[in-house]
């Protein structure tokens, strides 16, 4: 297909997506009792970064990800996306998968793509355009006519982060999106999604429970724990890219792996 | 054989039976009338029946625009907001459980024995399970629907139009299904206990004089109404709501990805 004059390739400025998390705090009330869901989390996250949330359960790790997709306010702190702060949901600047793909059943898979963009009015062949080049980059290319319910697990979330990617943010951001997914695809999905990353430059901050998942996407692997949700360590993940499926039976994988899991198991 | 033709076949066998049996004197006529001997009957009546037709179609219709348009609306209230449903939800659910067609005399009181008393009526049986299907629709919308629409900056108006409006018709057309017949069997019924014209009320009047080909005429007649509404919302199933039908071809294993269509695109 002839690119359109007016689509813009699928990659974001180079000083794009910094993310800057100054003393998050976060409280809600449950049974009329005030519980502090996250206490005084600060976290730098440069453009272009692959960064990875681990931390047992009820460590606030997905409500961080919600107040960075500005879908949550946070209780104290601040939380910056380009310099700017995030006060409500911004597709320009954050996209956001989620962990069951959450597509439109009653729309195909280019229509879901579509949708971000014709919430804000963009031409049908404008949207079309930008669908069908997003599809392509998620290795989609002619399925676009399929219903969710016609389409794996996989090609789900490829259609999910297809949508993410199509109004071009400079941050994606990624809830356990392949939770749902049996081991072999997650395996292939891992390696789809770092190839869609090197390819648009993103910022990407990743949920998961997987700590080999963890190890194996991140640059930088951010251990949290639980009630309050507290940032207990920051690994930088030195192994080299591409990553490959060697890695994961070495031993600096493995001593990587292990020091995440000593963490967790004494928080949990 | 396929399973279409089989059908096929037993509703050819049934109508042949229908015209057999009584022929042959294996069942009385004043039981089942013939086939053909029914719409002989129906035929030589044709203007009576026409206008008793006309009568039962207005009242459905009117019933009908009542039961849904105000199921809808109020099961969406209802489904949306979870005040009113408390208050609400229970009371219109036992009242679901109860035989209205013991208030029929009292509407007939009220309203007289013309069609504004089975318009009530047939309005309020067919209301009931329109409403409740509508706001089992709304309140099990997915939220996670909501939230990926709300993170793609969806505004409320958006997420009502694009996501809840779409999400919930299947389970709002299935109400409708039940909704609408109820409101044809609610006018035919009314019609049948206290009233002067409609055909309900032929069937009636036939029956009190063993005019077995009659009443059988004005059966066939309500039978094709029913028919005819399964028609219609099928097809507004079909138009409006294929997401929902499972059956749609297989499903896509990952495989289908990996093997030649999946190229790195950069």
């Amino acid at each position: 297909m002839q690119p359109l004059a007016n689509v813009t390739p699928l990659r974001s400025p180079p000083r794009a997506g910094a993310i800057q998390i100054n003393d998050v705090g976060q409280v809600y009330k449950a049974r009329g009792q005030d519980v502090l869901a996250l206490s005084q989390v600060s976290l730098d996250i440069k453009p272009g970064r692959f960064v990875v949330l681990v931390g047992p359960s009820g460590c606030g790790k997905s409500t961080l990800l919600m107040m960075l997709a500005g879908l949550r306010q946070p209780t104290s702190g601040t939380i910056l996306i380009n310099g700017t702060p995030i006060t409500q949901p911004d597709p320009d600047r954050v996209g956001v998968v989620f962990q069951e793909a959450s597509l439109f059943p009653w729309l195909t898979a280019e229509d879901n793509v579509e949708f971000p963009l014709a919430l804000r009015g963009v031409s049908k062949a404008e949207r079309r355009a930008r669908a069908e080049e997003a599809l392509k980059l998620v290795g989609l290319e002619g399925f676009g006519k399929r219903h969710p319910q016609e389409l794996s697990g996989g090609m789900k979330q490829r259609v999910s982060i297809a949508r993410g990617l199509v109004q071009d943010p400079p941050v994606l951001l990624m809830d356990e999106p392949f939770a749902a997914l049996d081991e072999q695809t997650r395996m292939t999905m891992g390696d789809e999604l770092l190839r869609i990353w090197a390819a648009t430059g993103k910022t990407v901050v990743f949920v998961t429970h997987s700590l080999t998942e963890a190890v194996y996407l991140a640059d930088e692997v951010v251990v949290m724990s639980a009630r309050p949700g507290r940032i207990v360590d920051q690994l930088q993940i030195p192994l080299p890219r591409p990553r490959t499926y060697e890695m994961l039976s070495g031993d600096a994988f493995s001593s990587l792996r292990d020091r995440i899991w000593r963490h967790i198991r004494k928080s949990a | 054989m396929k399973p279409s033709t089989l059908r096929r076949l037993i509703v050819i066998a049934l109508i042949a039976l229908w015209e057999i049996l009584p022929r042959t004197g294996l069942v009385p006529e004043l039981f089942l009338p013939s086939l053909s001997s029914t719409l002989k009957a129906g035929f030589t009546e044709a203007g009576e029946y026409g206008q008793a037709l006309l009568v039962t179609l207005y009242e459905v219709g009117v019933s009908m625009a009542f039961a849904c348009g105000g199921g809808i609306l109020l099961g969406a209230l209802v489904g949306s907001l979870p005040r009113p449903r408390v208050l609400i939800m229970p009371m219109v659910s036992s009242l679901y459980a109860v035989p209205l067609v013991i208030l029929y005399p009292v509407f007939t009181v009220w309203l007289g024995i013309g069609s504004e008393s089975k318009i009530a009526f047939a309005s309020i049986y067919g209301f009931l399970p329109t409403m409740l299907a509508t706001a089992a629709g709304i309140q099990t919308i997915d939220p996670q629907l909501l939230l990926a629409a709300r993170s793609m900056g969806a505004t409320l108006t958006q997420r009502l139009v694009r996501v809840v409006l779409p999400a919930a018709i299947p389970t709002v057309l299935s109400g409708l299904r039940i909704g609408g017949a109820l409101v044809i069997v609610g006018v035919v019924v009314s019609e049948m206990l206290i009233s002067s014209a409609g055909i309900g009320y032929l069937i009636s009047r036939y029956r009190t004089i063993l005019d077995s080909p009659h009443v059988f005429a004005g059966v066939l007649l309500v039978l094709a109404m029913a028919v005819a509404f399964n028609a219609a919302i099928k097809w507004i199933e079909r138009k409006c709501a294929i997401w929902q039908t499972g059956t749609r071809g297989a499903q896509a294993t990952d495989d289908d990805v990996a093997t030649g269509a999946m190229q790195p695109a950069t």
